[in-house]
């Protein structure tokens, strides 16, 4: 290895983001996209290079770049570690990263701020590396920090939209809870292992396994307290149940963003941290089992919303949430290459579907509800086929043994390891996951029926202006439909296959005793066949609703009633968070705020004693009355005094 | 008999000196200044210091009583408006002063001076010369520069006088000895042939 | 002692006084420009004075100048801390001159006596920081006021100009009578008005001898008069708002550190067995001179008065200083005397060049928005304001610094605590002038005064208080040596 990979792979989006960021206007829209552009795609091929290293030639990199904190016994650096979990990721972000920046050449090329949207891109790029290539818990905040600065940046970019702004702070508070929990997370590590070094905690871990730990005045085992608050941190971040409900608001931001952020890479930060950490969490058992059933249950729930809602774009994103929940349960039943696996996958299937979305939407003039589109196929057939691509892969469609799309090969390897866990959270994630994927396929095919097919329902008028993207934008779909039909079937090896050991050398750590990805091969043939079995009839039953019996969804929907209702709007979280936080939180702060800021701290603190001061400087000043004589009896008087308190005291 | 000498001057010097703030005229209020000074001068006698006794007379009665007398006459000060607070301020201004006054009083009954200061005073005492003599030898030697100083302290109060109060009216018509000096006949003389019934024009 | 040796000794004060008397000759010669000229040769002759204070050749006369002299018997002493507050007064009277110039020809007062009025005050605070008998004091101490109170009045076709005179007058007449009482009471019991020997039997006094003790208050409550402390500072706002602004600034330079080192002097010798005594009244009048110094201040709406409370509670600082007594205290209070008076004559710098149509500016809200129209000149006040509220690092916060950490070390910890609190309370008096300056909507136009003298004083004072950020070091040497040399032992 001549050129530092690692260096070019991280910092590029960084020296991009600062180029234009800084120079944004004098620097014109080409040149921010060319210079952004191009060193994203460097930065990926670096990565690529990197991932043949590192992966596939069994290196390990570590490159200390600056010491960060040294203070008593906590020392931090900033600091580059490159195992095979990072090269992966690695890959997956650069790659969609460049996908998606050169996707926004054409896709925002009306706007009036380019520069900045382009800046903002390569600066969250910047972050995700920071986020994978941290070998430290604190570096790691850094750069989970740095996306959410980034996210809120992003979704917030239409800034004149007040649902943009209320997006991006909704997003952001809601992570700031999550990042509570990973900041006290951090700090138990700290407290258990004096140190927040992966090396450090990774080789104390087993010796610490049954420690108790004092929280909240309880007796908590250690592990398990410490995992779970990470958990917390990684819900957030990847929008778990809980946790979720910023998600499906944060595609008030452009499609490209929600295509890499909320799609492909930053939401999948919390997988990656579990599997990060998979040596502190396979010590944690009670962690996993929680990690699985939230993993399950927002897989289920997401994909049960997906199935009503209209806005093109809000079905992708609760789709990425079901998957999400996928990959969190089988991180919980210890299958971390079937997570990482899953989340390779998902990136290019997910980023191609959101992409495809943004054409569709590109060429309906900005129109994002499915109810206005409609017979469309013949007018933007290429965007159509790219759909066809994902959605595919997204059911998980493929045969056994054969070919399958790249969805395929990792939800199966998912479900056969819940299944081959044999805990009872794992049996229960396999009927959730199965549930999902039949919804899965039925919101898919939901989604390319009511857009392309029937009748167009769109108005004549966006109707004459639809058109086919231009090539800019169809291009980076390409490579990216190419990762969605193969990807599976090339990197099974490496993630589900004999190749596995070798390839993730110590990046991933599972107990022996619960190797269910190891166990997974040897599932009854019916779990495997299972899945398809659901895609295929959710395909189907999607094709009768909608296009075969189209007054059936509207009949169904009425006579499910309460529970429609329930559904389509998305279990009343949201209304809940509002009613039982939001309003309280106001009453409380409208409380502290009239009766204790005003009526009580400033009444007697800052006011009542500049109140006092004023009153005394009024008075300390009216002694000058100006007349002589009073000045010289005032003279006379301070003599007199001081006698006699000579007199008096004797 | 000296006691008795004593006695009197000071009675009437503690009246007169109540006397000038009392007194309602202001005229006759430096007249009682006056009669202060010379009872002053005359305990001054008593205690054989006649050169400070004829000072007070000459520079306090002959110049600067006599000054007030014609300041105090010259400005027309309405002195009934000038205490028209008096009633106001009496009982707190009493107060004060009498606290004061009660201090003072048992501080002079508590009296005490440094022991060894008798023979100091003594020792002052033995040189027989008059006190014009001595004060002079003092001033010139042992208390030369506190002489000098107040030469410039006077000097100073001269140049603030003369800066505050010193103004060039250009109305006022100024001799000039200079101008005085040097004229010519010529300049001043013209001698007019006068006819008779014409007058003179000039 | 021979009368040569005692004229070596007086030899810059004699200079001085020589000097005055010829430029009084200078200042009858007819010319327009006579008050120029007069004022070029006052600081000329300051500076000549300096250069006799500190030659090597007379301080090689008086054995190296560490042990101090005496002159006339025992009127006159030479020492360290005499010279060095006597150059600090030389270099603030200096300023002061400097400052004068251009408002005394807007006010059309130019005359030459107003130079040499301040060069005869000089000559008074000089006397008075080396005064070794109580005559002696009160002869320079006169020889300062006197000037000082025609001062006050120069501007005499003013109204209040004249007030503040003769207000000023007449509370220093009763100050002096108070003065000249006490010292009776001391002689009375001592039999002598000489420092030394005063010490001397006040050793051997009983501790509660009531009527030295009188004495001491009279004579204390004189010299609180003089430095403007409370009770004894109702005159300060009046004076300063009334007199002349340049003569406003000269009175919060030099005469009060003249009077505080009187002060010093007088309490530290002769007093000096009856510190029990005169503490209790230091302490008492530093506390209430800071507290309504500071208090007071906020209330004010002229920067005239507000300067003047701002100096009020600046002598409560000082005298804090003094209180403690110690040599940390005594070095942080001339530390503090170097700092302040640079610091408050730019800032009268300040203002004396802001004019509104010609007049001067007076109320704080006149400062409106001048950082817009001359950002040089606001920024110089800023540096003023910022270090007299004593935010570091500017000098004003070195001399505060050094008096609260004497004040902590001398375990006067309620005293210190007093200090720190009413600096915050003055501070918002400070910082608002800074506000006004920078945020507030002018509402009438205002010029800098083109004036090369205020501009000069200006920029050096504004440089002072950087430097010595940087380089404090001769100021705190100097203080200590000063000092050393007059606490021996």
């Amino acid at each position: 290895m001549t050129l530092p990979l690692d260096l070019i792979a991280v910092f590029a989006p960084l020296l991009g983001a600062i180029i234009v960021g800084l120079g944004n206007r004098a620097l014109g829209d080409r040149a921010a996209q060319i210079i952004t552009c191009a060193l994203m795609l460097c930065a990926a091929t670096a990565s690529v290079m990197l991932f043949n290293y590192v992966a596939l030639e069994h290196h390990v990199l570590d490159r200390m770049l600056l010491p960060w904190i040294q203070s008593g016994t906590l020392n931090v650096s900033w600091a580059l570690h490159i195992d095979t979990l990072t090269a992966v990721m690695l890959v997956v972000v650069n790659g969609v990263s460049s996908m998606v920046h050169i996707y926004s050449v054409g896709y925002m090329s009306h706007d009036k701020s380019i520069p900045r949207f382009m800046a903002y891109l390569s600066l969250f790029s910047f972050f995700m590396l920071m986020l994978v290539t941290s070998s430290n818990l604190l570096q790691m905040f850094f750069g989970w920090e740095g996306v959410g600065v980034a996210s809120y940046l992003l979704i917030n970019f239409w800034f004149h939209k007040t649902s943009a702004n209320n997006a991006s702070i909704k997003a952001f508070l809601v992570n700031r809870v999550g990042d509570f929990g990973f900041m006290l997370g951090i700090f138990g590590c700290y407290l258990l292992f004096d140190s927040i070094q992966f090396t450090d905690i990774f080789a104390r871990a087993p010796q610490l396994a049954d420690t108790q730990i004092i929280f909240l005045g309880h007796n908590l085992p250690a592990l398990t307290t410490v995992c779970l608050l990470l958990f917390v941190g990684a819900m957030g971040k990847s929008a778990q149940l809980g946790l979720h409900t910023w998600l499906p608001d944060a595609m008030e931001g452009p499609t490209p963003v929600s295509a890499l952020i909320h799609a492909a890479t930053m939401v999948t930060a919390g997988v990656f941290m579990v599997s990060r950490l998979s040596p502190l969490f396979e010590y944690a058992p009670s962690a996993l089992a929680v990690v699985a059933v939230v993993g399950a249950l927002t897989c289920i729930v997401a994909a049960s919303i997906g199935l009503t809602q209209f806005d093109i774009k809000r079905v992708i994103a609760y789709s990425t949430m079901s998957q999400l929940g996928y990959m969190f349960f089988a991180a919980g039943v210890s299958a971390y290459s079937a997570a990482v696996f899953h989340l390779m996958t998902h990136a290019f299937f997910k980023a191609l579907l959101f992409l495809g979305a943004g054409s569709v939407i590109h060429a309906m003039s900005g129109e994002q509800d499915m109810r206005k589109m409609g017979g469309i196929w013949k007018i933007i057939p290429k965007t159509y086929t790219l759909m066809w691509i994902g959605s595919l892969a997204l059911a998980g469609i493929g045969i056994d043994g054969v070919f399958g799309f790249a969805g395929f090969y990792s939800k199966d390897l998912i479900l056969e390891s819940a299944i081959a866990s044999g805990t009872w959270y794992g049996q229960l994630a396999y009927v959730l996951g199965l549930a999902a994927a039949f919804m899965t396929a039925f919101y898919s095919w939901r989604l390319i029926i009511m857009t392309f097919h029937g009748k167009s329902r769109a108005d004549h008028h966006t109707l004459d202006h639809a058109h086919e993207s231009p090539l800019v934008i169809l291009l980076p779909l390409v490579p990216l439909a190419l990762g969605a039909v193969f990807a599976g079937y090339c990197a099974w090896n490496w993630f589900g296959g004999e190749g596995r050991a070798v390839f993730w050398g110590h990046a991933l750590f599972v107990v022996p005793e619960r190797d269910t990805v190891a166990a997974a091969e040897h599932v009854d043939e019916i779990y495997k066949w299972l899945p398809l079995l659901m895609g295929v009839s959710g395909i189907t039953l999607a094709y009768v609703f909608y296009a075969v019996k189209t007054d059936w969804p509207a009949k169904c929907a009425s006579s499910l009633g309460a529970a429609y209702r329930a559904v389509y709007n998305k279990y009343y979280f949201d209304e809940a968070y509002d009613y039982l936080f939001v309003r309280t939180a106001r009453k409380l702060g409208d409380f502290l705020w009239k009766r204790g800021d005003d009526g009580f701290i400033d009444r007697f603190g800052p006011d009542g004693v500049a109140g006092a001061v004023v009153r005394l400087a009024q008075r300390a000043s009216a002694i000058e009355t100006g007349y002589v004589y009073h000045y010289a009896f005032a003279m006379v008087i301070g003599v007199a005094v001081f006698i006699s308190w000579f007199w008096l005291k004797g | 008999m000296t006691e008795i000498v004593f006695y009197l001057f000071a009675t009437i010097l503690i009246l007169s000196a109540g006397m000038v703030v009392a007194s309602r005229n202001p005229v006759h209020a430096v007249l009682y200044l006056v009669l202060a000074f010379f009872n002053a001068a005359g305990l001054f006698l008593l205690i054989g210091a006649e050169f400070v006794a004829f000072i007070l007379v000459i520079v306090y009665v002959g110049a600067v009583a006599v000054l007030f007398l014609f300041v105090v006459m010259m400005l027309d000060i309405n002195f009934v408006d000038l205490r028209s607070g008096f009633s106001r301020y009496l009982p707190i201004g009493g107060a004060v002063g009498a606290v004061l006054l009660a201090q003072l009083v048992m501080l002079g009954l508590a009296w005490k001076t440094d022991p060894q200061l008798l023979s100091v005073v003594q020792a002052a005492g033995a040189d027989a010369v008059d006190n014009t003599r001595a004060i002079g030898r003092l001033l010139y030697t042992d208390y030369f520069y506190a002489f000098q100083v107040s030469g410039l302290v006077l000097l100073v109060a001269m140049i603030g006088a003369i800066c505050l109060t010193l103004r060039h009216r250009k109305d006022v018509r100024r001799q000039n000895v200079d101008q005085q000096l040097s004229r010519e006949i010529a300049d001043v003389i013209t001698v007019v042939k006068v006819e008779s019934g014409k007058g003179v024009q000039l | 002692m021979d009368n040569l040796h005692s004229l070596m000794i007086v030899l810059p004060e004699v200079s001085l006084a020589a000097l005055g008397l010829l430029l009084l000759l200078v200042g009858l010669v007819n010319r327009s420009n006579t008050t120029h000229v007069v004022s070029a040769l006052t600081v000329l002759s300051f500076i000549i004075t300096a250069a006799t204070l500190i030659s090597p050749h007379r301080l090689s006369f008086l054995m190296g100048g560490t042990a101090p002299v005496f002159a006339f018997g025992t009127m006159f002493v030479d020492d360290t801390l005499a010279r060095f507050i006597k150059l600090l007064i030389l270099a603030a009277s200096a300023l002061s001159v400097f400052l004068s110039g251009g408002y005394l020809e807007n006010h059309k007062i130019a005359r030459p006596e107003y130079p040499v009025l301040i060069l005869f005050a000089t000559l008074g605070m000089m006397l008075m920081v080396s005064a070794s008998d109580m005559i002696a004091l009160y002869v320079g101490l006169e020889l300062q006021s006197l000037a000082l109170y025609v001062l006050a009045a120069f501007q005499r076709d003013d109204a209040k100009s004249s007030e503040s005179g003769l207000k000023y007058f007449v509370l220093g007449a009763l100050s002096s009578g108070l003065l000249l009482y006490g010292i009776s009471l001391l002689y009375g019991y001592a039999g002598t008005t000489d420092f030394v020997k005063l010490s001397f039997v006040f050793k051997d006094a009983a501790p509660h001898t009531i009527g030295l003790t009188i004495g001491l208050v009279f004579v204390t409550a004189a010299l609180a008069f003089k430095v403007s402390a409370v009770p004894f500072h109702m005159w300060t706002p009046d004076v300063y708002e009334g007199a002349p602004t340049p003569v406003a600034a000269f009175f919060a330079s030099a005469p009060k550190m003249a009077a505080l080192v009187l002060f010093l002097r007088l309490l530290r010798e002769p007093f000096m067995p009856l510190a029990m005594e005169w503490q209790q009244i230091v302490v008492f009048i530093a506390v209430a001179s800071m507290l309504l110094g500071s208090f007071a201040g906020l209330a004010q709406k002229s920067v005239k008065r507000l300067m003047a409370y701002s100096s009020i509670a600046n002598v409560g600082y000082a005298l804090s200083a003094l209180a403690i007594m110690n040599k940390d205290g005594l070095s942080a209070m001339l530390i503090y005397l170097a700092i302040y008076f640079v610091n408050t004559l730019g800032a009268f710098g300040v203002i004396i060049s802001l004019r509104k149509q010609g007049q001067q500016v007076e109320a704080i809200e006149d400062f409106a928005g001048i950082a817009k129209k001359n950002p040089l000149l606001a920024l110089a006040m800023t540096v003023f304001m910022f270090s007299l509220a004593g935010v570091p690092p500017l000098a004003g916060f070195f001399g505060k610094y050094f008096i609260f950490l004497a004040a902590v070390k001398a375990g006067m910890v309620p005293l210190a605590v007093i200090a720190v609190v009413t600096s915050v309370v003055a501070a918002f008096y400070y910082l608002r002038l800074i506000k006004v300056m920078y945020f507030d909507e002018s509402k009438q136009i205002i010029d800098a005064c083109p004036c090369f003298g205020v501009r000069a004083t200006v920029t050096l004072a504004a440089l002072y208080m950087i430097i010595f950020t940087v380089w404090p070091q001769p100021i705190i040497d100097g203080a200590i040596a000063a000092i050393s040399g007059f606490i021996r032992g």
